[in-house]
């Protein structure tokens, strides 16, 4: 049977090679400490988006557990958005005190000894200054700094304040093609988390491939999509492809039905895809779904007509995740266009319930050793090109 | 007469407003799950039919103020879209089946009362 397949990602990319893969990275204590120590504190990650800063003064508390710290994000005066530290130069409290959340402020107050920051990360006032000794100074002891950035209206940052590649050369071409998509128009936002008890690796995998869809998903999408992956790129350590329906396409039940004639709100509304920017489906063929692509190491990216979703996999521990997925539309208009989007969002989370409902089990026993590797077909390339570049980077 | 809780032409549907006229996501989920697979069956063969009815009625109203009595009706159309998937698709379960539990998905929107979208408003 395989000898009739042509295996046609294998023969494009043979430099990924076709054995089996090994599933000790997904379960070694080791391998987690070097992925947090040469991937994740030397990788750009995605940590918002510019929508959450309003204005001048707005901020964001974000724990970054893979960085052992966590940071503030916020908006200055000059509209730039930065990142810091929640750790002041004093004595190490925590300046905002919070594991996570989101606020608008002119200043920072260290509830500690009254120390102040101003937006900038400047230290601008210490109670009863004058009894410091010589070694301090004020105008050294702002917040330290992470380096953050902007790609498309997703705020990113980097853990070294000055990293040796920029956010627009770390993503390069894998970035590039989504140059023109309304990401900025798509403001409303359905926003979904949970903690899964497996490697983040393990969570992702199963985002990254569309062989899955006709028996996980036989509840939320019984019909209507490809096994296959089209048009997949491997760009750098970024990995994108194309989805596309079956020629009939899903089979609308009633509501569904009345739900993509009032909006632009499903994977599964079949469309001609014309808002795509050019370097998706570039074929501009009819029975493209949507596009997939995992921005490395850990943000997926899903693009269509009318929405677009990503997804996040922030590693906690070598068996244990934060997963975040967000669906994003057109503010609605009307109650139709309300009524198609929550249809829509739901029958997408269904979908996330069904895809999350192995991941614990496939990590418990993939810990019990009793498998050494895990098999890939040829559409499951984007996995078999994660754990190499993963591999390249842990390396590099 | 008892007072009107639903638009006029919808006054056949105001028996379904004290179960599933629900202002935010979190409680639609609750009573979906606990409601049993007729409960379900009933609730969207009473709407099914008046979609497009009342779509049509609800477009005249901004969406960010309506009316109390087309929002209940708003509401009853945002149940149906969480109960649609469980009566077309998953054979009358109450839940979304081989599926993680549901309980441990959290909605950053969830709470939140005739939400449009506009997660990041209150920043």
């Amino acid at each position: 049977m395989n000898k009739l397949a042509d295996h046609v990602w294998a023969r494009t990319y043979p430099n990924l090679g076709t054995d089996a893969v090994p599933v000790e990275p997904c379960i070694s204590d080791e391998y987690f400490h070097r992925e947090k120590e040469r991937l994740f504190k030397r990788a750009w990650l995605k940590v918002g988006r510019i929508e959450e800063f309003a204005g001048p003064g707005s901020w964001k508390l974000k724990p970054m557990r893979i960085w052992d710290t966590s940071i503030i994000l916020v908006r200055g005066n000059d509209d730039q958005i930065r990142g810091f530290h929640n750790t002041c130069s004093h004595r190490g409290n925590r300046v905002i005190w919070a594991e996570e959340g989101r606020g608008r402020s002119r200043n920072f107050f260290c509830h500690f000894h009254g120390w102040t920051y101003d937006m900038q990360g400047q230290l601008t006032d210490v109670p009863q200054e004058e009894e410091f000794l010589d070694s301090f100074k004020r105008c050294e002891n702002g917040l330290t700094p992470v380096a953050v950035d902007v790609w498309e209206g997703f705020v990113f940052a980097h853990l070294d304040p000055l990293p040796r590649q920029s956010l627009v050369d770390f993503l390069g071409q894998a970035g590039a093609r989504y140059s023109g998509f309304p990401f900025g128009e798509m403001t409303a936002v359905y926003s979904y988390r949970t903690v899964l008890n497996c490697n983040w690796k393990v969570a992702q995998d199963a985002f990254s491939e569309a062989y899955h869809v006709t028996t996980i998903h036989a509840g939320s999408f019984p019909d209507g999509f490809e096994a296959k992956l089209c048009d997949v790129e491997l760009i750098g350590p970024h990995r994108c492809s194309g989805i596309r329906m079956t020629e009939q396409g899903p089979n609308p039940s009633p509501i569904a039905g009345l739900a993509h004639r009032l909006g632009s709100s499903s994977i599964a509304k079949p469309g001609m895809r014309t808002e795509l920017p050019p370097m998706i489906n570039p074929r501009r063929d009819p029975a493209f779904a949507f596009d997939l692509a995992v921005l490395f190491p850990n943000f997926l990216v899903h693009v269509m007509d009318g929405l677009y979703f990503t997804h996040q996999f922030e590693p906690i521990a070598v068996d244990k995740t934060l997963w975040e997925g967000i669906q994003c539309f057109r503010p609605p208009q009307n109650a139709g266009e309300r009524f198609s989007q929550e249809y829509g969002q739901v029958l997408q989370r269904n979908a996330w319930l069904e895809d999350t409902a192995t991941m614990e089990a496939t990590h418990a026993a993939l810990s019990s050793g009793a498998k050494k590797v895990m098999h890939l077909q040829d559409h499951e390339i984007l996995i078999r090109h994660s754990y190499k570049a993963v591999e390249d980077y842990i390396n590099s | 007469m008892s007072k009107r809780v639903l638009p006029e032409p919808f006054a056949q549907l105001e028996c379904w407003v004290e179960r599933w006229a629900l202002d935010n996501q979190n409680a639609r989920e609750t009573v979906r799950r606990a409601s049993s697979s007729k409960e379900l069956q009933a609730f969207y063969d009473a709407m099914v039919g008046e979609m497009d009815g009342i779509i049509s009625h609800l477009n005249n109203f901004p969406l960010d103020n309506m009316p109390p009595l087309q929002a209940r009706l708003l509401y009853l159309t945002l149940s149906l879209a969480e109960v649609t998937p469980h009566v077309e698709l998953y054979r009358g379960n109450s839940r979304v089946p081989y599926s993680f539990e549901e309980e441990r998905f959290v909605a950053d929107h969830g709470a939140v009362a005739h939400y449009l979208g506009n997660l990041y408003a209150s920043a």
